[in-house]
């Protein structure tokens, strides 16, 4: 469950007037030392309340004077000391662990507890809440001479069953230290619950069970001598003590043992509740996980000999990595071996942008399509009909109703009225089964090309397939493009019924469709065999690499093929793969496939020679052996993404030094080492270069970027995310008009995730012919 | 207006609309008709006809060009559109490149 701000209840409203009557009704019992210790601490209650106070916390318990009547008004209900360990604990997430006790305890706890903090924020509960008002009243009246009565008080207090009860009387301990406690009070609390307060920042804990909290076990009953007890509890607890040490030495101090019994019992049930949440707290790291990984293969140990062995090999990549240490000493000449970042600060660049000429503003108007784009979107219901309305703009519309979440019923209706051609939803999230059934029933799909229903878990499961899409065989008879990621309730079956309703499929996006197996894949590639040329089955965790592996090889057109997050995807898969349909092979996505090894990415230089696009973010057991294979071998690749790889700068410069005149897309996303070879490399080199992220690059200065934006001039599109070292140097200094930056200054995100180019055919790689079907 | 800096646009149903060219470079479409090297007879005789445009549609996006002209110089206003020509209006917008 979410956690609650500190400042909401979550108790019915009706609870604190039946407390508050209770409260007045009830007697204390059980324990008749401790009862009488109540009625003792009651009468001082009263006595105490009374006296208005301001404490260092005036200005909080001002405002809680009304509190103190209420106070006065119950004498009886001070200590509630019959059971033990019914406290009512409520755990951040709002769960009731143990039963409530009795009233009788919670209206003691409310009565007598102190008001927490002094700061603002009030106990979620309303039981704390009061406990907590009250606790700040006898905070402030902490400092009056009868605080000594207090501590009688809140040790009865303490003894009460609940946490709060602890909560409140260690709050009231610590006012008596002083001023200097009202401020640790609400560290002091946390202390005990050190650990939701860390994980949260709030200020106020809640009742939940603590080592602390149990170790600020109930003060001993019989120092009711009050001053004494007092005096010895201020001198004994040094102000800066953390609140479960100052409770355990206050306790420890006061304490002959006598209540350590009463606690046991609480500590044990504290501690099983501290348990059954612990995991709430607890902190995976995933880098942990790596000695589980039980290849058969031992994963070669990356070796520097390696490394210079790729740069020893004749090729492109040994030659380019000599351009680059050649010019890095040439640079470096007049003095010892500067570092990283002076090297980068050595690139000179002067912003060709006058920047005053650019007085204020540079005014962009919107084009008359996107106002009226947004007017539509406003006013979707009242749109008749999408007839003649091309599906470029169908698509533009569509996916600004998803991204603003004004999508309605109605225009799903007007997108499947007529007979379309492409229906494109890149969030079905919205859309209700009942919706969807009614509409893809009557929806005339002849002539279907492309159907993406994105993010459609809620409304696509295999019922809703077999009366809808897969009404007949063959009901989607032109259907090229299919994407349905997301659909979590689809099973092996329902995408059989699929399949084998739209016998045309060229590409099928099955991402994040969890329920699928290896057995939906093999049946999709018995179906397909020969047509299907795009495959996305991305965090398909359900599929089995080694199991699917004969699946995909039977697929003989493969063009693109994007395992992402499947985990069980490693060097093995990949090598039999590649060898078996690499050559066919466009794009390749292995995007969080962390098991892929250098050995992988040698296979794929040598086996896919057409590769043009590769994705090998996150894959960080891959060195510069990888980049030079791929310089070496990958001649077509016009798109290479990277995140978070450890990749050294002078390999990647190397690698744009070779392949710069082909890359079309590029990504340095969080690719540390990214500087100065870099930078001078893609400067002279990357001409074609349309897009480039280079996101949490941190190395790259201004004069960087500004040398690398005005010297690629086909740039359109720069990701600079994180990027904070990044001036109005640079941003208002390029002269590249046509630029846009993403990831600085509040720029729009959603429109700039990929979306399929509206202007291109179904397919990226290949033209689609229907003659065939 | 002197004639060279006009071009002249025409709807379907034949109305002429005559605007600076500035404003019509405004549309990709038309700055490439009168800019680009080949020999389009828009270019020569200055007129552009539009078969596929309504007067109305037209008219109103020659009153966006010249408020994106303004906009672009610094007075920022808005546009109004009324709701029932918005989608033709998108539309043609789109042809032109606008």
């Amino acid at each position: 469950m979410p956690p609650q701000t500190p400042t909401q209840t979550n108790e019915p409203s009706s609870l604190p007037t039946r407390r508050r009557s209770l409260r007045l009704a009830s007697n204390p019992n059980s324990d008749p030392s401790q009862c009488g210790a109540g009625d003792d601490s009651a009468a001082t209650a009263v006595r105490v309340s009374n006296d208005p106070n301001s404490g260092p916390t005036g200005g909080d318990s001002s405002g809680k004077g009304g509190r103190k009547g209420r106070a006065a008004d119950s004498p009886t209900a001070t200590v509630r000391l019959d059971e033990s360990g019914k406290g009512f604990l409520n755990l951040r997430s709002g769960k009731k662990v143990l039963k409530r006790g009795m009233e009788a305890s919670h209206d003691n706890a409310v009565t007598n507890g102190d008001p927490g903090s002094g700061s603002a924020k009030r106990g979620r509960k309303t039981r704390t809440q009061k406990s907590q008002e009250e606790e700040e009243e006898q905070k402030c009246e902490a400092k009056d001479t009868d605080s000594d009565v207090d501590a009688v008080k809140i040790e009865k207090h303490n003894v009460a069953e609940g946490l709060e009860h602890f909560d409140s009387g260690d709050r009231g301990k610590r006012k008596l230290d002083g001023d200097a406690v009202n401020v640790e009070v609400g560290s002091t609390v946390a202390g005990g619950r050190k650990l939701s307060r860390e994980e949260k920042g709030k200020s106020v804990a809640n009742g939940e069970p603590h080592r602390g909290a149990v170790a600020r076990e109930a003060p001993p009953l019989e120092n009711r001598s009050g001053a004494e007890l007092h005096s010895e509890e201020r001198n004994a607890v040094p102000v800066q003590l953390r609140a479960r040490e100052r409770s355990r030495n206050t306790n420890n101090n006061n304490n002959n043992g006598n209540q350590r019994e009463h606690g046991s019992n609480r500590m044990e049930q504290f501690r099983d509740i501290a348990r059954e949440n612990a995991f709430r707290f607890a902190h995976f790291r995933a880098d942990e996980e790596e000695n589980t990984n039980d290849d058969s293969v031992p994963e070669p140990e990356p070796e520097p000999e390696v490394e210079h062995e790729i740069e020893d090999w004749p090729g492109p990549f040994s030659t380019a990595m000599k351009i680059i240490r050649d010019r890095e000493k040439k640079d470096t000449q007049t003095g010892c071996r500067p570092s990283e970042r002076s090297l980068v600060e050595s690139i000179e660049w002067v912003p060709k942008r006058n920047q005053s000429l650019t007085s204020g503003k540079f005014l962009v108007p919107s084009s008359l399509q996107e106002l009226c784009l947004n007017i539509l979107a406003r006013n979707v219901d009242n749109i008749a009909s999408l007839d003649s309305v091309p599906d470029s703009l169908r698509h533009r519309l569509s996916q600004l109703l998803c991204d603003s979440g004004r999508i309605t019923d109605h225009f799903l209706e007007l997108l499947v009225g007529g007979s379309p051609t492409e229906i494109r939803l890149r969030n079905c999230s919205w859309l209700s089964e009942e919706h969807f059934t009614k509409c893809f029933q009557m929806c005339d799909t002849a002539n279907l090309v492309v159907l993406q229903l994105d993010q459609c878990g809620r409304c696509l499961a295999d019922y809703v397939i077999y009366t809808t899409l897969a009404q007949s065989r063959g009901h989607l008879p032109r259907l090229t493009n299919l994407s349905i990621t997301g659909a979590c309730r689809l099973s092996d079956l329902g995408l059989r019924a699929l399949v084998s309703s739209a016998p045309a499929l060229r590409s099928v996006n099955l991402s994040r469709c969890s329920l699928l197996t290896s057995s939906g894949i093999f049946h999709l590639a018995e179906s397909l065999k020969s047509l299907l040329k795009e495959l996305y089955l991305d965090e398909c965790n359900g599929i089995d690499a080694e199991l699917v592996l004969p699946a995909l090889v039977e697929l003989e057109h493969l063009e693109v093929l994007s395992v992402a997050g499947v985990k069980t995807v490693n060097d093995d898969f990949v090598k039999n793969y590649v060898t078996a349909r690499g050559h066919n092979l466009k794009e390749l996505v292995l995007h969080n496939c962390v098991n892929v090894t250098d050995a992988s990415i040698k296979i794929i230089a040598e086996q896919c020679p057409g590769l043009c696009v590769l994705d090998i973010m996150h894959l960080e057991k891959l060195t510069d052996v990888s980049i030079g294979h791929l310089t070496n071998r990958c001649r077509a690749l016009h798109t290479l993404k990277l995140c978070r790889n450890l990749f050294s700068d002078e390999a990647i410069a190397a690698f744009v030094e070779t392949s710069g005149e082909s890359l079309q897309e590029l990504s340095l996303n969080s690719v540390k080492k990214v500087g100065y070879h870099t930078t001078l490399s893609l400067a002279r080199h990357a001409k074609n270069l349309h897009t480039l992220d280079l996101s949490w690059c941190r190395n790259l200065t201004d004069n960087a970027l500004g040398l690398i934006v005005d010297s690629c001039l086909s740039l359109i599109s720069l990701n600079l995310f994180g990027c904070t070292q990044v001036t109005d140097v640079f941003l208002k200094g390029h002269s590249n008009m046509q630029l846009q930056m993403i990831g600085l200054q509040n720029s729009p995100l959603l429109q700039n995730v990929k979306v399929p180019d509206p202007h291109q055919g179904a397919l990226y790689y290949s033209s689609v012919s229907m003659d065939c079907v | 207006m002197k004639k060279e800096d006009t071009v002249k646009l025409i709807s379907a149903e034949g109305f002429e609309f005559v605007i600076d060219k500035e404003a019509a470079m405004v549309s990709q479409t038309i700055h490439n008709m009168l800019t680009s090297p080949g020999s389009f007879a828009e270019r020569q005789h200055g007129e552009v006809t539009f078969p596929e445009i309504s007067t109305t549609i037209l008219e109103k996006i020659c009153q966006y060009f010249y408020w994106h002209l303004q906009f672009a110089s610094g007075k920022e206003t808005e546009f109004p559109i009324e709701p029932e020509l918005t989608l033709e209006l998108m539309m043609a917008a789109n042809y032109l490149h606008t």
